[in-house]
This record gives structure tokens, C-alpha cells and sequence, in this order.
């Protein structure tokens, strides 16, 4: 590669790792801040005066406090649901020919094409008359729409991936499709079924307009819509509002730093095959 | 054979396995869909939602279409799909193209970009609405600094939408990164050597091999962003509410006002409905374009 080649790819790297990372690293510094100094003007890029009573506010508020647990009871309800559902789905498709196969398939995947938003008035209105408005159910099923188009899809792929000789073998000595499907299957496809996990996990950890919709009650409240109400109820006091979107972004930034590798080849796969 | 996975076919055991999957799908998906335009031809609000509904035919759609908020809102959605689009795809491209060279360290700052995409639309909402503000921001700062006059990124009507389309870019570019990088992981290098022997220029084999092998990859990726900008709110009603006034209120944050701000269901009912003509149309033309420029150069070809 010749130098200014060399030079020009680095300076496009780094003008977008910066445009990338200064915000976050912004919001960062901010969270170590005291409210008024958050928003003292001329900024401070570091806080005088670090403090991490920011952190402590957001993570002894009742109210935030329970939102954060809502959240997690949902992001892991929503994703087992998705997995195990998606998983079978999945493997009808890795495994089997039938009747009007390619059709079910597009169909799925073209209703991961079918944004959510549209959807909101209908689902509020057919919540409210079967009673799960404000209800961490209705939150867990709803946001399977967003999630398993994609979890079938990905999991398939890594299905096909597994020697169908394997499975054969285990049919002939006796055991049923499903055990197949437990003993065989699952184990081989951990990094798949992580994949699809860390994904629904991200999905429903972040998702904001089902929630604000279908449970803005105080006791079914997800954190994301705690945050903003936290923000339309009182001024904004940004030190706090930094802090929670710090205790956000944590869980979905690690799993998506461990992931990303094998997120990219998971979607490679799909490509190849697809 | 008897045992073999094929000689099955035809049992139910598949669409057994595929029924709790479609039954969500169905049941959270598609139905409401459907049922959207039974909402949106009779007059449901919130008041009324659990009474008895009145049919009142197309008087929802009329009533939209006169709506001078609504024409505001299919302009502010012109311009915030079309630079988020533009924007994305194009610096989505570059920056996967680039990390694809052999370069140190491509795959931890592949790593490092992929964040954004990690960060809520809600999060990166408020982070953007605290760098942009008026008063205290720091961008403004920065601004000054250099000389420069500051800007109301937030509260000019002529400026709010821009400022948007520049917050989706951090948000959103990440997935085409992705999403073109996994393309670009799909040719083979041979192909690129093999070029490299008859004396083509870099250059000329990005516009000759691999826009046109990544040409699949690029229309699903145009369309899953051009789609998610014609539907993405959250990040607008976290950073400006629609306003100043209606200033960047786009179709689907009037769809959501309608419904949840002013209570009028129906009259949103009727504006997804819009809405999804609206992607429709938008991902049909995508097809259709990326069609016409394959024949064409098949033509030339010849």
C-alpha cells in the first residue's frame, strides 16, 4: 500500500472514531459532574469537582430503580421467548422440506420489513380490550415482532451449518426429531444461539416506542421510558440524566463489543447461503 | 432410507415446529395491520376506545390530507429520509470499504464504530439534544471558539431538521457498516488479484467488481434504512418533540401525536396507513431502479 493511501485511510478512521466516541465520552465526563456544573457555560471537558452522587441518585430512586428491574425482567423474558420459538422455527426450515417453504420464509422475512410504528395504534387498542395494557406481558410479546424474523433467519443459517449426518445417526438409533433437536442441535449451535441472544437482548433492552405505548404505568415502566419521563416531569437535571443513560448503555455496549466479531460472520453466513 | 430427514416430507412435524413463531407473528403482527384499516375508517379516540365505535368511512383520510400539519410533515420527512439516507450510505460505504483494506487494527475499530448502533434511539436522543442545545451545549462552544457564530441547532426551523439527520447518521451508520462490510467479506479476494493482474487501478475495481457483487447487499440496505428513517420517532420526540411548532415533525411522529398527544386514533390509524403506502412505494422504486441500471449496462455490454 503506498503511503498516502495509507495516510488518507487512518485520517478517515480517525475523523469517525471521534464523531463516534466524543459523544459518548462527552456524556461520559458529564455523568461525573454536579448538576450545575453539567450545564455551566463555558463547558469543562473534566468535571472539577469528580462525584458519583449522579450514579448513586439514579440507582436509589424508586421509581428509576424499579424500571431498571422491569427492563431486565423484560430483555430476558422477551429473549428466551424469541430463542426457543425462533429456535424451532428455525430448524422446520434448516431441516425439513414442505409445502410452500420459500413462501413462509419470504413471508417472514418480509414482515421484519414491517415497521413496528404502524402497528402501535392497532396493538394499543387490541391490548386495552383483552386487559394487558401496562403489563410486562403484553411488553415480553410484542416485542417478539421486532426479534424473531431475525432470530429465525440467523439461526437457520447456523442450523445448516451442522452435518446433517449427525442427527441421522441418532435417528436411526431410536430418538424422536425434538430430542435430536435438544441433544444434537443445541449443544453444536452455542455460538449461534448466542448471536441471536445478544441481539433480542439489545432489541428489547433498547426498544422505546412499545413501551412508552403499551406500559407507561409507574410499576411497568422499562428504564428507557423512565428516563424520558424522568426528564418531561421535572427540568431536566443532566448530571442524573447522564448517569442513567450510562447505566443503560452498559449491559448492551459490552455484550455488542464481545459479539460484534461473530455478529458480522453470522451475517456472512446468511449472505453465502442466502 | 426409511430414516433419512427427506423421506419425511410431507409429515406435519414442520409446520408443528412453526406454529408458535407465526402464531406471534400472526397474531402481534399481522393482524393489526390489517385491522389498521378498520380503525382507520371508523372514529376511535382515546375516550372512546372501549365503547362503541362509529363508521364513518373515508372521512379520517379526508380530514388528513387537509391537514396543513400533514403536508409540513411529508416535507420535514423529505428532507430527514433523504439525508439520513444519503448520509448514512454514504459514509456507511466509505468507512466499510476503508476497514476493509488491510489495515492494522480494522477489526477493533470495526468494534469501536459498531457502538453507536448499540445506543438507544432514546439515549443517543438525549446525548445529542445535551452536545446541540442552544444555551449550554457544547458544540455551540467549540463553535466560538473557532470564531465561528453559533448555531440554534435545536430551535431554528430552518436548521432542527438537519440537526436530526446528523444525530440518525451517528446512530444509524453503524448498521451499514455492517451490513456492507458482511457483503464485502463475500467476495472472494481472487477476483480482486485476478484484476489486479490485468492492470486495473484500485479505483476501477471498487467500480467495477465490487459495487456491482455488492449491488444485493446494497439494495436490502437501502431499503432496511430508508424504511427505519420514513418510520424512526424516538429520537425526534426525545430531541425536539416535533418542534419547533411542527418544524420537524415528520409523518410518523404526526401518526404518533395524532393518536397519543391529541387522542385521535383513528386519524393516526388512517396516517400509518399512509405511512405504509409510503414504504411500500418507496421500497418498490429501490427495486425498480437498481433493475433499469442492470439492463443497462447488459445493453452496453452487448
Amino acid at each position: 500500500m503506498i503511503p498516502i493511501e495509507k495516510t488518507l485511510i487512518y485520517s478517515v478512521i480517525a475523523v469517525y472514531l471521534f464523531i463516534t466516541l466524543a459523544p459518548l465520552l462527552w456524556v461520559l465526563s458529564t455523568s461525573f459532574k454536579a448538576n450545575e456544573e453539567a450545564i455551566s457555560f463555558p463547558p469543562k471537558l473534566l468535571p472539577d469537582a469528580p462525584t458519583l452522587d449522579n450514579y448513586l441518585f439514579v440507582l436509589t430512586d424508586p421509581k428509576l430503580v424499579t424500571s431498571l428491574f422491569n427492563s431486565l425482567l423484560v430483555s430476558i423474558g422477551g429473549t428466551g421467548l424469541s430463542v426457543a420459538v425462533s429456535a424451532l422455527g428455525a430448524y422446520a426450515f434448516a431441516r425439513f422440506e414442505f409445502k410452500g417453504k420459500n413462501l413462509l420464509m419470504s413471508t417472514i422475512l418480509g414482515l421484519f420489513m414491517i415497521p413496528v410504528v404502524i402497528n402501535i395504534i392497532p396493538l394499543y387498542i387490541m391490548l386495552a380490550n383483552v386487559g394487558l395494557l401496562n403489563s410486562l406481558l403484553a411488553l415480553v410479546l410484542t416485542f417478539q415482532i421486532l426479534i424473531i424474523p431475525l432470530n429465525i433467519f440467523l439461526l437457520k443459517n447456523y442450523f445448516e451449518t451442522i452435518p446433517k449426518e449427525l442427527e441421522e445417526a441418532a435417528l436411526i438409533d431410536g430418538c424422536s426429531k425434538l430430542r435430536a433437536l435438544w441433544h444434537i442441535i443445541v449443544p453444536m449451535s452455542i455460538p449461534g444461539f448466542l448471536i441471536a441472544a445478544i441481539l433480542s437482548f439489545r432489541f428489547s433492552w433498547n426498544e422505546f416506542v412499545l413501551p412508552i405505548v403499551l406500559s407507561n404505568k409507574p410499576d411497568v415502566m422499562v428504564f428507557q421510558v423512565a428516563l424520558y419521563q424522568f426528564i418531561s416531569l421535572y427540568r431536566i437535571d443532566w448530571g442524573y440524566l447522564t448517569a442513567g443513560i450510562n447505566i443503560a448503555l452498559i449491559p448492551v455496549v459490552v455484550l455488542m463489543l464481545i459479539s460484534q466479531k461473530r455478529m458480522i460472520r453470522g451475517l456472512t453466513l446468511g449472505a453465502v447461503r442466502g | 432410507m426409511k430414516l433419512t430427514l427427506e423421506a419425511r416430507a410431507g409429515s406435519l412435524q414442520p409446520y408443528l415446529l412453526l406454529v408458535p413463531a407465526l402464531s406471534i407473528l400472526v397474531g402481534f403482527l399481522l393482524f393489526p395491520l390489517i385491522w389498521n384499516i378498520y380503525i382507520s375508517m371508523h372514529n376511535v379516540s382515546l375516550t372512546t376506545i372501549l365503547g362503541e365505535w362509529k363508521y364513518v368511512g373515508f372521512k379520517n383520510f379526508s380530514n388528513l390530507l387537509s391537514d396543513p400539519d400533514f403536508h409540513m410533515s411529508l416535507q420535514v420527512s423529505l428532507l430527514f429520509v433523504g439525508g439520513s439516507v444519503a448520509l448514512q450510505f454514504f459514509v456507511g460505504m466509505v468507512l466499510a470499504v476503508v476497514l476493509n483494506q488491510q489495515i492494522w487494527g480494522s477489526n477493533a475499530f470495526r468494534a469501536l464504530f459498531i457502538i453507536p448502533w448499540t445506543v438507544s434511539a432514546v439515549i443517543t436522543g438525549f446525548s445529542f439534544k445535551f452536545i446541540f442545545s442552544d444555551s449550554f451545549g457544547v458544540l455551540n462552544y467549540g463553535l466560538e471558539q473557532m470564531g465561528l457564530n453559533p448555531v440554534a441547532w435545536l430551535s431554528d426551523p430552518g436548521v432542527v431538521v438537519w440537526t436530526l439527520v446528523i444525530a440518525n447518521m451517528w446512530h444509524g451508520t453503524p448498521f451499514t457498516v455492517i451490513f456492507l462490510t458482511a457483503g464485502l467479506f463475500s467476495i472472494s479476494p481472487v477476483v480482486y488479484e485476478a484484476a489486479r493482474i490485468d492492470g486495473a487501478t484500485k479505483i476501477k475495481s471498487f467500480f467495477y467488481i465490487t459495487l456491482p457483487l455488492l449491488k444485493p447487499f446494497i439494495i436490502i440496505n437501502l431499503i432496511l434504512i430508508t424504511m427505519w428513517s420514513v418510520n424512526f420517532f424516538d429520537l425526534i420526540l426525545v430531541m425536539t418533540n416535533g418542534g419547533p411548532l411542527f418544524a420537524s415533525t415528520t409523518s410518523s411522529l404526526y401518526m404518533y401525536r395524532q393518536a397519543f398527544e391529541f387522542g385521535l386514533l383513528s386519524k393516526g390509524a388512517a396516517a400509518g396507513f399512509l405511512l405504509i403506502g409510503m414504504n411500500l412505494v418507496l421500497a418498490y422504486s429501490y427495486i425498480r431502479l437498481f433493475r433499469r441500471k442492470e439492463r443497462t449496462v447488459e445493453t452496453r455490454q452487448m
